[in-house]
């Protein structure tokens, strides 16, 4: 029973169908907001994909581009998800 | 003109007076060339995620200003040429700042793209 295959698959990130900043339009992407961005970044420091985040193609860009630019002035780290906060 | 936003990292052995010499040297730097500050926020010193240049910890300064391209090159090149600079990064607002609303519009940016057919036929008889 708790081993069912809808069990294993959401065990992991919580996974949630739909994009959440099309869904709800007051969300920024804004990579000085590192606690949005924490979201979407692995506990090695890895950008989650889109297949797990449920994000857009457009704002999985975004969230990418947003990522790269706080781990390049030290807001985010590359290795782990060690943050300035 | 453009709207620019330049965070950086300052030694956190730097405070007190020199911290304020230092930010007000490269406030001087942006007014000396004629860029218009809009805002300017000190965040404070922060533990960094990873070591740069060997420091775990440092002094974030956030600015943004109104200017031209040529006045980025050159605060940029004058916080390489500064020691007490840990790390810069300075990145185009394409729109804008809104102060007031302390969040930026992002329903400025729509173009329209206007699609000019001219067909010019001749009729060669």
């Amino acid at each position: 029973m708790a081993f069912d295959k809808k069990g294993v698959a959401r065990r992991r990130f919580g996974r949630r169908k739909g994009c959440r900043f099309c869904a709800d339009s007051d969300l920024k992407i804004d990579y000085k907001d590192v606690r949005t961005l924490k979201y979407f970044v692995s506990e090695r420091g890895k950008i989650v994909p889109r297949r797990i985040s449920g994000n857009c193609a457009i704002h999985q860009r975004k969230i990418t581009e947003a990522i790269k630019r706080a781990r390049n002035i030290a807001l985010l780290s590359f290795t782990s998800k060690r943050t300035i906060e | 003109m453009r709207t620019y936003e330049s965070i950086f990292i300052i030694r956190p052995q730097i405070a007190g007076d020199e911290y304020t010499a230092l930010l007000g040297k490269f406030k001087q730097i942006l007014a000396d060339q004629q860029a218009e500050i809009l805002r300017c926020q000190e965040w404070g010193t922060k533990r960094l995620p990873y070591l740069v240049k060997k420091q775990d910890q440092g002094t974030f300064v956030l600015i943004n200003f109104v200017a031209g391209n040529t006045v980025v090159k050159e605060f940029e090149r004058r916080l390489r040429l500064d020691d007490a600079i840990l790390q810069f990064q300075t990145v185009l607002l394409e729109n804008g700042l809104d102060l007031s609303a302390q969040e930026e519009e992002s329903a400025e940016g729509d173009k329209e793209a206007a699609d000019d057919d001219n067909e010019q036929d001749e009729d060669q008889d």
